[in-house]
């Protein structure tokens, strides 16, 4: 069994290869222009001269650096803010069909209104950042919340649990997965919107780097900065996996 | 005056007082009546078998027993006090075990809640953690999940972290309704050999009238729409009970007869 | 339940006349925030001299075009990776490799390829459109009844007669939340890519408004952009419920 899943999962990994091998094949016959589309040898060539000048390194730290500040921020707040709403019957009342309102609103749209608050500055990406990234992160948490089992806070009530600890011990717990689902949504988001400011306002990272390759149509370095920009999404939606199977390990139990 | 005479006073005495009293306890929920003016003793360190048809307000009552209903009129007492809120020294063991155990939380860390609430200090918590696991027949299963145990495993475990509260009074709303017949049986001894050593009282909601005859030292038939009492039976079986041996006795088979008749009278 | 019905309405009135208030009494002047009133008399006229409406045209256009062409890219290879077990696992890495890859990446790359407009505009929104479509398809066509594909195996259905007679109705309900969720990126995709860099459609009318430091139009163009927004997902999601019934919609909560 465990043998045949490793077999399949080479055999998966020599289709990819192939594929890259058709990529290569194009390249050289020029069927399309090299001035659009390098070759993966010159991609490759690219990425590594990028991180051996540490020109690369320094654009990927920025757009980590803006992803993760925005969207711990927008963690922090969007679980504060969802765990007082979502408590509460009245704040769910009142405020949650407004939040819902808001859902389906492209939140890029912030843009403009951020750059006429904060100017192109790093403040201005950080807000739109965590402005986008909040949303899901806090919906996630009114909907766990209030999707709490009725008869847990039975439980909590004749165990005479404080206000406190039955938000601890009770409701977070109970609302974790969609929590977790939640920001790992507000992730893709989170290196969107970072790539999205980082063009618009020059800051330093990957984004900046893909728009000045394709300006100057150097064509390597702009896939060598696509082709982290996909690797930065897989790595930490890989993170994020490990995180939700550590946390949810109760969850795998039940299965 | 000779010892016997002067326990069986005793008894006689402690069976005068009441521990929980609902005296003309009313509720009502979304405008409808669920219970009316009922009246109900139940006496310190007795075992109350409470049956009735489905929807008659068993469990109603017992939620008002427990702080978790308010009575919309009339008082229901816990020791001569009103009960407004849950108290430590009363448990309940909810029928919907599934429901009523944290998913995320081990056997060990369910129990654990309960001592957290009473802020046990952490480095009891262990010891004490294993003492009430052996004591419900769980010991080596501290680090399973709720949902890697049987429905009969998981109920215990209920039943263990209601004891872990050390309460006075147990309250079971039809905790073997959702079990096979075996489970059944060998978890009613265990609650029994559980709460009479420690003269725990018990209120024990059941739709099964042989289980309440069984276990009881006295079963109460509700009436329904609204609640109210409509039989009261004393049992006087000999205890320890016996699964075989009780069930076979003349007294036990009068009771059963008796108590049939009430529920069938009340289904029309 | 009256009171239940206007309890949702009394946070943003109460908001709005707060804003119109504070920005009437402090005779605010900025780049940034607008009463609402302005804002509201900006749309009105954004609306009669007919700018928002081109723009919304233009940016719907962008958003339909490449939610049609994503999401049938997604569609088929759903349904192929779907009914096929092997096909999938060796498909695998290569998806896994090509899906993390942010849409808005790609927007230099179909710049130099296709410069500003419609097209790469598509291009980008197609692409972003793909996935939710491929992965949702796949795991609807998966998980249909096992004993529907015996009947139809049974029945001696032809691969191509199967897939159109049993595997697409049987996972028709879920393929299109999956669409509805597909049109909700779609538009946000087309949204983005206008304010990034692409000067068409209400995004560049955003844009243009914070230029011109025009807070009362830029606010006026969000709100609308929002309208639309909650438009299009009401729209579906009442189309969804029309064709599929209310259990439709259970269970496609985050
Ligand atoms: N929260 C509630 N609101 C309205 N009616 C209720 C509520 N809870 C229970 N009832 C009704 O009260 C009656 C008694 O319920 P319950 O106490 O659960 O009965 P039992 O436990 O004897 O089966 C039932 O008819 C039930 O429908
Ligand atoms: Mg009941």
């Amino acid at each position: 069994m465990k043998r045949a899943a490793i077999l399949w999962r080479v055999a998966s990994v020599l289709v990819a290869a192939g594929f890259i091998a058709a990529w290569q094949l194009i390249a050289n016959l020029k069927l399309v222009s090299p001035v659009f589309l390098p070759g993966p040898d010159r991609a490759w060539a690219a990425l590594v001269r990028g991180f051996s000048s540490g020109d690369l390194a320094g654009k990927l730290i920025g757009t980590l650096e803006h992803m993760a500040y925005g969207w711990f921020a927008a963690s922090i707040a969007g679980i504060g803010l969802g765990a007082l709403i979502g408590s509460s019957k009245m704040m769910r009342a009142y405020v949650a069909p407004s939040l819902e309102f808001l859902r389906p609103l492209p939140v890029s749209a912030i843009i403009p209104v951020a750059i006429a608050m904060l100017g192109l500055t790093q403040g201005m990406a950080l807000f739109v950042i965590a402005f986008g990234a909040i949303w899901p992160i806090m919906l996630a948490t009114i909907h766990g919340f209030a999707a709490v089992e009725p008869r847990l806070y039975e439980v909590a009530r004749s165990l005479q649990m404080s206000r406190a600890a039955i938000i601890a011990k009770i409701a977070l717990p109970s609302a974790l997965p969609d929590i977790l689902a939640g920001m790992r949504l507000s992730l893709t988001v989170a290196l969107i919107l970072s790539v999205v400011c980082e063009i618009l306002a020059g800051l330093d990272g990957l984004g900046h780097w893909v728009l000045l390759s394709a300006r100057a149509f150097r064509s390597a370095d702009l896939f060598a900065g696509v082709i982290l920009l996909g690797a930065t999404g897989y790595v930490t939606s890989i993170a994020m996996s490990l995180l939700e199977q550590r946390l949810l390990a109760w969850q795998a139990a039940a299965r | 005056m000779s010892v016997v005479a002067r326990l069986d006073e005793a008894r006689a005495a402690r069976r005068q007082k009441t521990l929980i009293a609902f005296n003309a306890a009313t509720l009502r929920l979304g405008g409808k009546t669920i219970i009316e003016n009922l009246d109900l003793q139940v006496r310190p360190g007795e075992f109350l078998c409470i049956v009735g048809a489905s929807g008659c307000g068993k469990t109603t009552a017992l939620r008002l027993a427990a702080g978790l209903y308010r009575p919309t009129s009339g008082a229901v007492t816990f020791d001569g006090e009103p009960i407004t809120e849950p108290r430590r020294e009363v448990a309940i063991v909810f029928q919907d075990y599934g429901k009523a155990l944290l998913p995320w939380r081990t056997a060990a860390g369910n129990i654990s809640l309960a001592l957290e609430a009473s802020r046990v200090p952490v480095r009891e918590r262990g010891a004490r953690i294993e003492a009430l696991l052996r004591k419900v027949g769980l010991p080596g299963h501290a680090d399973k999940y709720p949902t890697e145990m049987s429905g009969g495993m998981q109920q215990r475990l209920q039943i263990a972290r209601c004891l872990a509260q050390e309460p006075s009074t147990l309250l079971m709303d039809e905790p073997f309704g959702a079990l096979d017949a075996m489970t059944r049986q060998g978890l009613q001894d265990e609650v029994l050999s559980l709460t009479q050593a420690s003269q725990t009282t018990v209120v024990f909601v059941t739709h099964d009238l042989d289980e309440a005859i069984y276990l009881g030292d006295r079963v109460i038939g509700l009436l329904p729409h609204p609640g109210r009492i409509g039989i009261e039976l004393d049992v006087d079986l000999p205890r320890p009970r016996d699964q075989l041996a009780t069930r076979e006795h003349p007294e036990f088979l009068r009771l059963r007869r008796q108590l049939f008749d009430f529920i069938k009278a009340t289904e029309h | 339940m009256s009171l239940d019905r206007t309890k949702p309405l009394l946070l943003p009135l109460a908001l709005m006349l707060a804003l119109e208030l504070w920005a009437r009494l402090t005779q605010l002047q900025s780049d940034s925030l607008a009463p609402p009133s302005a804002i509201f008399a900006a749309l009105a006229a954004a609306l009669a001299d007919l700018s928002i409406p081109i723009a919304t045209r233009d940016t719907l256009f962008a958003t339909f075009a490449g939610l049609a062409i994503g999401s049938a890219i997604g569609l088929a290879l759903g349904i192929a990776l779907g009914v096929s077990r092997p096909l999938d696992r060796l498909m695998e890495v290569t998806v896994e490799a090509i899906r993390p890859i942010p849409s808005i990446a790609l927007l230099p790359i179909a710049l130099i390829a296709l410069g500003f407009g419609y097209r790469m505009e598509i291009v980008i929104v197609a692409f972003a459109c793909v996935w939710p479509m491929l992965i949702m398809t796949r795991s609807a066509v998966r998980s249909i009844e096992p004993r529907l594909m015996e009947v139809s195996r049974a029945l001696r259905l032809s691969a191509p007669q199967r897939i159109a007679k049993v595997v697409i109705p049987a996972a028709l309900p879920r393929i299109f939340v999956a669409f509805r969720l597909s049109a909700g990126i779609a538009l946000i995709v087309a949204v983005t890519v206008e304010i990034a860099i692409n000067p068409i459609g209400l995004g560049a009318g955003i844009m243009l408004a914070q230029q011109a430091l025009r807070a009362d139009l830029m606010l006026a163009y969000l709100v609308w952009i929002g309208a639309i927004g909650y438009a299009l997902n009401m729209l579906l999601i009442v189309a969804q419920r029309r064709l599929f019934g209310r259990a439709a919609l259970a269970g496609d909560h985050p």
